[in-house]
C-alpha cells in the first residue's frame, strides 16, 4: 500500500508540473494583452506599460514561467491583476463553496440517480423503469442555465420560497445556506443522476443475471437481502468509477450553476478571470482543479478495495 | 462586456411572461421615489453588471468603481444633477490665477476621514501628489497639467500648471480628487485598495471579490445626518438578465444597467420602478485611417483600402446609416442617436451640433461615385461578440448595402478586440466611450494626432490647435464656439462616426426613496433609504 501510494503521488506531481505548462502557455497563447483587458476604456499607454512592468508581464515567457513556478513552490501563488487580492485567499475562499456545491449535487445526484436506477432494474419491463428512462432523458437534455432560470422563476420569484440567488458560509447561517443551496445543487446534480440512473441501471441488471444471486435467491435470502447486499455492492464498482471522474466534472460544470446562482465559487472566479486575462488567477485556479482532479481519482482507486476486496492494489499485492 | 448571451431569447420570453401584471410607476426625473417615509437603518443591496477593479482611486480604471466609490470616497469637487462643477470636499470652486497657471483651493472645514483623522491641505497634497507619481497610476494623464502641489495652510491647497488647464475641476470631480487617508496610505502605501479609508458616508466593512463589496455608515461624516441606511452591499452580477431576475425576487434592491429589452418588463412590474437618466458617453464606429503600427507614440501611417483614403467614402458610410432606425430596430427606440462627442446636456454642446445629417443613399452614392471608387465597397467591422453587438452589426451591414458597401462583421472577444485596435488590426470598430464632464475628455484622447485613444491615428493640425486652445481657454462661452469648430471639424474627417448614446436604466424597489442617478450614470446611494417597516 505504502509503495503504491509513493508511486502514485511521484505520477500526480509529474502530472502536475506538465499541467503547468500546459496552463502557463495556454493562458499566454489566448490572444489579448492583460494590462490592456485591465484597462478597459481607461487605456493611457504610461500606466499600461508600468502594469506591464510591475507584474512582469514584459518579461519573455520562459523567464515568466519560472518566476511564477519558484514562487508557487514556495506557497505563493501572486496577487490578481484586477482587484490586488492575493490569489490563494481568493482561492481558499471559493474552494469550499464549490466543494459544498459540488458534493450537495452529488448527494442529489446519487439519492436521484442510484434510486432510479435501482427501481428500473428491479421493475425492469414495469412503468416504473419507462419512466425513469424518460426522466433520465429529460436529466440529460435539459441545459442546466435553462433549468436554473426557470427553477428560480418558479421558487424565487413566482412562489418566492427560496432566494435567487447568492451564499451564505453555513458555519454563519445552516439555515440560510441551505436555502441558497438548494436550488444550484438541484440543477448540478440533475445531469449527473440521469447518468447516474443508466449506469446503476444496467450494471445492477448485470449482476441481477449472475450466478452468485441465482446461489444467494437458492439460499432462500430475500429479495432485498440479494439486490443491495450482493448485486448492488458489486453494481457499486462501475457507480464508483463515475463518482470519482464526476466529482471534478462537477466542480468545472459548476461554472454555469455558479453563473447562474451568482455563487462566488471556483467557475465564476475562473470566467470573470478569462474575461479580463488575469493570469495570476486563471493559472492559481487551474493548478488547484489539476490537484483536486488528481486527488479524487486517487481516493476512488483506494475505494475499490474497499467496495470489493477481490480488487487488490498492485502496490499492495507485490 | 456581454457574456452568455446564447440564453438570452429563451431567458427574456420566460421573464416577460412573468412580467405580466399592473403597470407600475415610471421615474424619469433619475430619483427614485419610493412610496412612504424613508426610514432609518437597513440595509440596501445593488447589483452591478461587474466587479471593480481595485478600490483605490489612484489604481482605479472602472465604471462601476466609480459607483462604489461616490458612497466611499468623497472629492474636492462632485457634479450637479445639470452636471455642473460644484465643490465636495473644497470650500468653493477654484480660484484661477490671471496667467491660468496657478489654482487655489479651499477646503471645507471640520472635515474628518473615517478613520477620525482630519481632512487637511497636507492630506490633499498627499492624495495629489500620490496620483501623479504612483507607479501604474490612471490618473496621471488626468492631472498632466499639474507640475506641483503646495500646502499654503492647512485649509488651502496650491496647484501649480504647466499651461493653463480649464477641465481641471471636472477632472477633480473624478477619481483624481478623491482624497485618501494619510494614515491608512502610511500604514498600507499601494495596497491601500485592500482596505481604503477615504472622507465617505460609508465606510469599507469587506470585499469578496466578485461576490460583494460591504460598506457601513459612516460615523466620522460630516453630514451624516442625511445618511439613512446602516450598510450598503454591492453585488456584481455580470449577467443582466440574472441581474434582472434578483431585482423581481427581492434578493437585490437595486439593479444597474437594464437592458432596453428588458425595460417594458420593469415598468409593468408594480413592485419595481424605473430610474431614467441621460449618459455623457457616445457609441459610434471609429475607421482606421493611419494606424499601421500601432497608437502614439508610434508614427502614423496610411492604412489600406478607401475607407481610409478618402473621407468622402468615410461620409458615404455615413449617410448610408440611418440613426433613427438603428435606435429603434436594435434598442426599441430607448436610447438617443447622435453624431457628436458632447451630449445635449454639456454647457459646451448647442442644438445645431444635434444637427446629424440625414439618412441619404442617393447623396452616399454620389460621394462615392466622385471618390471614384469601385462599388461594392469592402468594409470589416469589428463588433464585440455580444448578441446585441451582432444585432448593432447586422442592421448596420444590412443598411450600409443600400447605398455600396459590402460590410462584413468580425465579431470578437473584447479584450482581443481592444488589442487588435490599438495594433492597428482593424479596418472599422463599433466602440464607445463612457464619457466625461468635461468635453475634453470625450474628445481629446480620441482626436489629437498624439491621442492617447486615437485607434484611427486621424491626424489634423488645425484639429489639434482647436483641442489644445479650448483645453487653455477658461472663459466658457469662447470654449463653447471653440468645441463648435471641434465638432464641426471631426464630423468632416469622420474618422469617428457617432451614433447613438446611451441612456442609462436603472431598476429599484418601490421600497427605495432617496436614491440619484445622474447623466454621468452612477447610482448615488448617499440619501438613499428603505420605506415603510
Amino acid at each position: 500500500m505504502g509503495a503504491f501510494l509513493l508511486r502514485r503521488a511521484g505520477q500526480s506531481l509529474v502530472t502536475l508540473l506538465l499541467a503547468s505548462v500546459v496552463v502557463f502557455c495556454g493562458i499566454r497563447a489566448l490572444p489579448g494583452d492583460p494590462a490592456l483587458a485591465l484597462a478597459g476604456e481607461e487605456r493611457d499607454p504610461t500606466a499600461l506599460a508600468e502594469v506591464r512592468a510591475q507584474y512582469g508581464l514584459d518579461q519573455p515567457i520562459p523567464v515568466q514561467y519560472w518566476r511564477w513556478l519558484t514562487e508557487m513552490a514556495s506557497g505563493n501563488l501572486g496577487v490578481s491583476l484586477r482587484t490586488g487580492i492575493p490569489v490563494s485567499e481568493t482561492i481558499l475562499t471559493r474552494v469550499p463553496v464549490t466543494l459544498e456545491l459540488a458534493l450537495l449535487s452529488l448527494l442529489v445526484a446519487i439519492l436521484l440517480g442510484v434510486g432510479a436506477g435501482v427501481l428500473a432494474a428491479v421493475r425492469r419491463g414495469s412503468r416504473v423503469e419507462w419512466l425513469a428512462n424518460m426522466a433520465a432523458l429529460l436529466g440529460l437534455s435539459v441545459p442546466s442555465f435553462w433549468l436554473g432560470i426557470m427553477l428560480i422563476l418558479v421558487f424565487a420569484i413566482i412562489l418566492g420560497w427560496l432566494p435567487a440567488s447568492g451564499y451564505v458560509a453555513p458555519l454563519a447561517d445552516p439555515v440560510g445556506n441551505l436555502q441558497r443551496m438548494v436550488l444550484p445543487s438541484l440543477v448540478l446534480g440533475t445531469q449527473f443522476a440521469a447518468i447516474l440512473m443508466r449506469q446503476t441501471r444496467s450494471a445492477l441488471l448485470e449482476s441481477l443475471g449472475a450466478d452468485y444471486v441465482r446461489t444467494a435467491r437458492a439460499k432462500g435470502l430475500s429479495e432485498p437481502q440479494v439486490v443491495f447486499g450482493h448485486a448492488l455492492r458489486n453494481s457499486l464498482i462501475t457507480v464508483l468509477t463515475l463518482l470519482g471522474l464526476r466529482l471534478g466534472l462537477l466542480i468545472s460544470g459548476a461554472v454555469i450553476t455558479e453563473q447562474v446562482f451568482v455563487i462566488p465559487g471556483f467557475g465564476r472566479l475562473v470566467v470573470e478571470a478569462v474575461f479580463t486575462r488575469d493570469y495570476p488567477i486563471i493559472q492559481g485556479v487551474a493548478m488547484v482543479s489539476a490537484g483536486a482532479y488528481i486527488l479524487a481519482n486517487l481516493a476512488v482507486d483506494l475505494l475499490y478495495s474497499v467496495a470489493n476486496p477481490r480488487i487488490r492494489l498492485a502496490g499492495a499485492a507485490t | 462586456m456581454k457574456r452568455w448571451g446564447w440564453w438570452v431569447v429563451p431567458v427574456c420570453s420566460v421573464l416577460l411572461l412573468a412580467a405580466c401584471g399592473p403597470v407600475g410607476d415610471k421615474s424619469d426625473s433619475g430619483t427614485a421615489g419610493g412610496g412612504g417615509a424613508v426610514r432609518a437603518g437597513g440595509t440596501l443591496t445593488v447589483a452591478l453588471a461587474d466587479d471593480p477593479d481595485k478600490l483605490d482611486p489612484t489604481l482605479a480604471r472602472t465604471l462601476v468603481g466609480r459607483i462604489v466609490f461616490l458612497s466611499l470616497c468623497e472629492k474636492l469637487y462632485d457634479i450637479d444633477q445639470k452636471l455642473n462643477v460644484v465643490p465636495q470636499l473644497a470650500a468653493g470652486m477654484p480660484s484661477i490665477s490671471q496667467d491660468g497657471r496657478t489654482v487655489e483651493i479651499k477646503l471645507r472645514e471640520g472635515v474628518k476621514f473615517n478613520d477620525d483623522t482630519p481632512l487637511d491641505a497636507a492630506a490633499v497634497k498627499k492624495s495629489l501628489d500620490r496620483h501623479r507619481t504612483l507607479e501604474g497610476s490612471q490618473r496621471k494623464s488626468e492631472l498632466l497639467a499639474v507640475s506641483g502641489v503646495d500646502v499654503v495652510d492647512p485649509a488651502t491647497v496650491r496647484l501649480r500648471l504647466s499651461q493653463p488647464f480649464a477641465p481641471l475641476a471636472a477632472v477633480l470631480a473624478d477619481r483624481s480628487g478623491m482624497v485618501m487617508s494619510p494614515k491608512q496610505l502610511d500604514k498600507l502605501g499601494a495596497d491601500f485598495g485592500s482596505e481604503p479609508v477615504c472622507v465617505g458616508p460609508f465606510r469599507f466593512a469587506e470585499r469578496v471579490a466578485q461576490d460583494r463589496i460591504v460598506l457601513e455608515k459612516s460615523q466620522s461624516y460630516y453630514a451624516k445626518d442625511q445618511v439613512h441606511l446602516d450598510k450598503l452591499v454591492y453585488k456584481p452580477i455580470t449577467d443582466e438578465n440574472i441581474r434582472l431576475a434578483n431585482l423581481r425576487s427581492g434578493d437585490v434592491q437595486v439593479a444597474d444597467q437594464i437592458q432596453p429589452t428588458d425595460v417594458p418588463g420593469v415598468q409593468r412590474d408594480s413592485s419595481l420602478q424605473l430610474i431614467v437618466a441621460g449618459s455623457l458617453g457616445y457609441q459610434g464606429i471609429t475607421f482606421n485611417v493611419g494606424n499601421t503600427k500601432g497608437l502614439p507614440p508610434a508614427p502614423a501611417g496610411k492604412a489600406a483600402g478607401a475607407l481610409a483614403a478618402d473621407p468622402r467614402v468615410r461620409q458615404a458610410f455615413e449617410l448610408s446609416l440611418d440613426r433613427e432606425t438603428l435606435n429603434k430596430v436594435v434598442f426599441n427606440g430607448l436610447y438617443e442617436p447622435t453624431c457628436s462627442p458632447i451630449p445635449l446636456n454639456s454647457p459646451y454642446a448647442t442644438e445645431a451640433l444635434s444637427q446629424c445629417p440625414a439618412h441619404d443613399v442617393a447623396k452616399a452614392k454620389q460621394l462615392l461615385a466622385d471618390a471614384g471608387v469601385k462599388t461594392p465597397v469592402n468594409v470589416e467591422l469589428t463588433t464585440d461578440n455580444s448578441p446585441q453587438a451582432a444585432r448593432i452589426g447586422q442592421a448596420i451591414q444590412s443598411m450600409a448595402k443600400e447605398a455600396g458597401f459590402d460590410v462584413k462583421l468580425r465579431a470578437t472577444e473584447f479584450a482581443t478586440a481592444l488589442d487588435d485596435t490599438d495594433a492597428g488590426k482593424y479596418q472599422a470598430f463599433q466602440v464607445g466611450w463612457s464619457g466625461r464632464v468635461d468635453p475634453d475628455g470625450n474628445i481629446s484622447n480620441f482626436h489629437l494626432s498624439e491621442g492617447s485613444q486615437n485607434i484611427s491615428r486621424a491626424s489634423d493640425k488645425r484639429i489639434d490647435d482647436l483641442i489644445l486652445e479650448a483645453r487653455t481657454t477658461t472663459d466658457t462661452a469662447k470654449r463653447k464656439q471653440l468645441y463648435g469648430e471641434i465638432i464641426k471639424a471631426v464630423q468632416e474627417r469622420d474618422s469617428v462616426l457617432y451614433l447613438w448614446r446611451q441612456k442609462t436604466y436603472i431598476g429599484a424597489s418601490k421600497k427605495v426613496a432617496g436614491l440619484k442617478v445622474y447623466d454621468d450614470s452612477l447610482i448615488r446611494v448617499t440619501s438613499a433609504g428603505l420605506t415603510g417597516s
